[in-house]
């Protein structure tokens, strides 16, 4: 067993820009942060940390902007650590997790951690995969979507949602790879005197490159239809919550697709977003590499 | 212990860090949102020449949107406009007059400066109150654990509405009759469509300033243009606003819908609202601007330069913040009284600009300014633009009585309020 609990953390701007004309995206790097997820993982490394008496490290793969959410975790008593990425936006698009997995892993410089924590998914377009492609390359337990998680005297006890209010409980092996909801926790604050010295303090680059991802995105559209004008309301309350609910209105049947081979699915996927007005161009213009 | 604590990264706060830093003071500029200007909103337009002596060249980096070369007076009615219209291809060059920018890349930059000379910026961290020991301000409370910070000299940059200014009793508890109500909006638009409309190229901008849009509540109506957005918003009295009832974004809606402003903003999409309080009590409602251990500045003591067709707020805050830094420095360095800030004000353009305007406020947020005139000088205009063949031509007086009966203006009051014009702007 090592002595490190280490939390990974997403910083991003969590409300960014959407231009209402065209669609774009446009984050601000000031404001990058951690979601309530990623906050909730450093609030649950921190606790368990001081009870196991382990060191905690906080580290995050991005840019210099990550910085500052990292030094709110140093002020919070963790060691921290960047690994560079500085990805644009497309580049990103196409990250292979597996490969950031690698490069994390490899960023611990050979200690093996008894817990890993992240967040169930990234704020900005989180596909919850990390986490396997951590335990993956750990060689380590799971548990993703973790609502609480307590030390007891038979081991590390995690509960997640199941479906009609149920819930589960697990004891969880160490080492552990666990991805956390953004709930269940009371958040602490650094204090004053923490804050201002963690302010300028150094945050230590890892000497580590993640490499690029097999796939190469392209171009990508906006990441959703462009606002529509609707024509103001009209008629009487029931008529108006009708045609607000479409109650009455007879609707697309759903689509099944397949079986049918993967170009086929991407083929029917790209034309429901061209139906649907995420895509405007035709299928042929768009070129996966 | 440090030697001086600046409460609030806006660009007062900034500038205050930024002369006090650079004196080799320890300076602490706090600061309640994760980073400065992410909490703050204006109307758009900062005149940077305040910065010609402490950063030279400001012009080559500061974060613009695009350098004002037009600047447009409106008065409206509701079927009417009238615009006084003025471009310089001056202003578009170095030293420049006015540029819009966004705040959050404005007061990011210019904390920048103060972090830069050694200032130490602490965010996400609110000051809830001052320390205070025998009369005398020797540190501020904050919301994070052990959060009490001492210091030789607080300044409270803390803009409009002070609570640290509050707490020591230099500003009342509330005081709406000298405060109005900004609000606005930030509509998406095409870059080449803003140009296009606006008759502008390139980095080249516009501010508009307008009266006669508030429906007849004391205040005035603003568009400026950005890079590819413009904004669009009103400012009003608060005490008229809630006579009314009339809710501020219906205010909005009326402007953009005006026959004269509608073709501007066709087709935008609104991409962010904004609110704020902005001080206008003028030069004979400012506070003490010192007490032992403590200066305010800028908005804060309500020092924004709210004169009719002038707003300025940001260069008042930098050039008072400035001041207030190096006051901090003398009194740390030197032992010189707190007392010297306002003298040194009263030598700058920002008590010299505050005292000359005194009467302005009140001029302009008066009835008949706000109500009367806009009608009677618009009837006036169409009707020397009327063409009434066959009928002569009247005379200007004549259209002028005319016009002042219909809107109920005696021409006495006319002059008065002309002299008064006079001597307040002279
Ligand atoms: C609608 C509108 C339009 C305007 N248009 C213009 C214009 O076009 N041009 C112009 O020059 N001026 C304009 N102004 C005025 C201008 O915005 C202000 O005069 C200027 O921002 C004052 O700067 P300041 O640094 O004093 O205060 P602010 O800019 O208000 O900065 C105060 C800072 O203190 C922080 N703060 C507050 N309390 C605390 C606390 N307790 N602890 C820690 N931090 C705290 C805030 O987050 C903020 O960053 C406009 C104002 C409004 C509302």
């Amino acid at each position: 067993m090592g002595e490190l609990v280490v939390v990974l953390l997403r910083c991003t701007d969590l409300r960014p820009g959407v231009d209402p004309l065209t669609g774009a995206i446009s984050r601000d790097p000031r404001a990058s942060a951690l979601s309530a997820s990623d906050a909730a993982a450093l609030e649950h490394g921190l606790r368990i940390g001081e009870l196991l008496g382990k060191r905690v490290l906080a580290m995050t793969a991005g840019g210099p902007e990550t910085e500052a959410p990292l030094r709110e975790a140093l002020a919070l008593g963790a060691e921290v650590r960047r690994v560079p990425v500085t990805a644009s936006y497309l580049e990103e698009l196409a990250a292979d997790e597996r490969a950031l997995a690698q490069a994390l892993v490899a960023a611990l410089q050979g200690e093996v951690p008894d817990l890993v924590l992240c967040a169930d998914r990234s704020a900005d377009r989180g596909t919850g995969a990390l986490p396997a492609f951590l335990a993956h390359e750990l060689g380590c337990a799971q548990a993703p979507g973790l609502v609480s998680l307590e030390l007891t005297p038979d081991g590390l006890v995690a509960e997640r949602r199941l479906d009609y209010g149920r819930r589960e409980r697990m004891l969880v092996p160490l080492p552990a790879v666990c991805s956390v909801e953004g709930a269940g926790v009371r958040l602490r604050r650094a204090s004053l005197p923490a804050s201002l010295q963690a302010a300028t303090a150094a945050v230590p680059v890892a000497d580590v490159a993640v490499k690029p991802g097999a796939v190469r995105v392209v171009r990508a559209g906006p990441s959703r239809p462009r606002p529509r004008h609707l024509p103001a309301p009209t008629g009487t309350s029931r008529e108006r919550l009708l045609a607000l609910t479409g109650a009455l209105l007879s609707h697309e049947p759903p689509t099944v697709v397949g079986p049918v081979g993967a170009e086929e699915a991407a083929d029917e996927l790209l034309d429901f977003l061209v139906r649907q007005g995420y895509l405007s161009e035709a299928r042929t213009g768009w070129a996966v590499t | 212990m440090t030697d001086v604590i600046v409460v609030g990264a806006g660009p007062a706060g900034a500038s205050a860090a930024l002369t006090a830093a650079r004196a080799g003071l320890e300076v602490v500029l706090l600061e309640r949102g994760p980073f400065p200007g992410s909490k703050n909103a204006y109307g758009g337009v900062v005149y940077g020449r305040v910065l010609d002596d402490v950063l030279p060249g400001w012009y080559d980096e500061v974060p613009v949107q695009r350098w004002v070369t037009r600047r447009s007076t409106m008065v409206l009615t509701d079927t009417q406009a009238l615009t006084v219209d003025f471009r310089s291809t001056a202003w578009g060059e170095a030293p420049y007059n006015g540029c819009t920018t966004f705040r959050a890349d404005f007061d990011s930059w210019l904390a920048n400066k103060a972090v830069e000379a050694g200032a130490q910026l602490v965010t996400s961290t609110v000051a809830t109150g001052l320390l205070v020991e025998n009369g005398v301000v020797v540190g501020v409370t904050t919301d994070r654990p052990d959060g009490d910070l001492r210091a030789k000299v607080v300044i409270a940059a803390d803009g409009v509405n002070s609570f640290l200014a509050k707490q020591l009793g230099l500003l009342p508890k509330t005081d709406a009759a000298h405060l109005t109500l900004g609000v606005k909006e930030v509509l998406s638009l095409p870059r080449e469509v803003i140009d296009e409309r606006f008759g502008v190229r390139g980095d080249e901008g516009v501010d508009v300033e307008i009266l006669g849009c508030t429906r007849g509540i004391a205040g005035g109506g603003f568009v400026y243009t950005n890079k590819d957005s413009l904004s669009v918003g009103v400012v009003v009295s608060i005490d008229g606003l809630a006579k009314s009832g009339i809710r501020p974004e219906e205010l909005i809606a009326d402007l953009k819908a005006h026959p004269a402003v509608a073709p501007w903003v066709q087709g935008a999409e609104v991409k962010e609202y904004a609110a704020h309080l902005i001080p206008e009590g003028g030069y004979d409602h400012l506070p003490e601007l010192s007490a032992p251990g403590f200066l305010v500045t800028g908005d804060a003591a309500g020092l924004c330069l709210a004169a009719g067709i002038w707003l300025e707020g940001v260069n008042f805050a930098i050039g008072s913040g400035l001041a207030a830094g190096k006051a901090a420095a003398g009194h740390v360095q030197r032992d010189e009284p707190l007392t010297s800030y306002k003298q040194d004000l009263e030598g700058s353009f920002v008590l010299q600009d505050h005292k000359r305007l005194r009467k302005a406020p009140g001029l302009v947020l008066s009835d008949r300014v706000q109500q009367q005139y806009p009608g009677m000088i618009a009837d006036l205009v169409e009707g020397m633009f009327t063409v009434t063949n066959p009928t002569a031509k009247p005379g200007v007086l004549t259209l002028l009585r005319r016009s002042a009966k219909k809107h109920g203006v005696k021409l006495r009051h006319l002059a008065a309020d002309g002299l008064s014009g006079g001597r307040t702007f002279r």
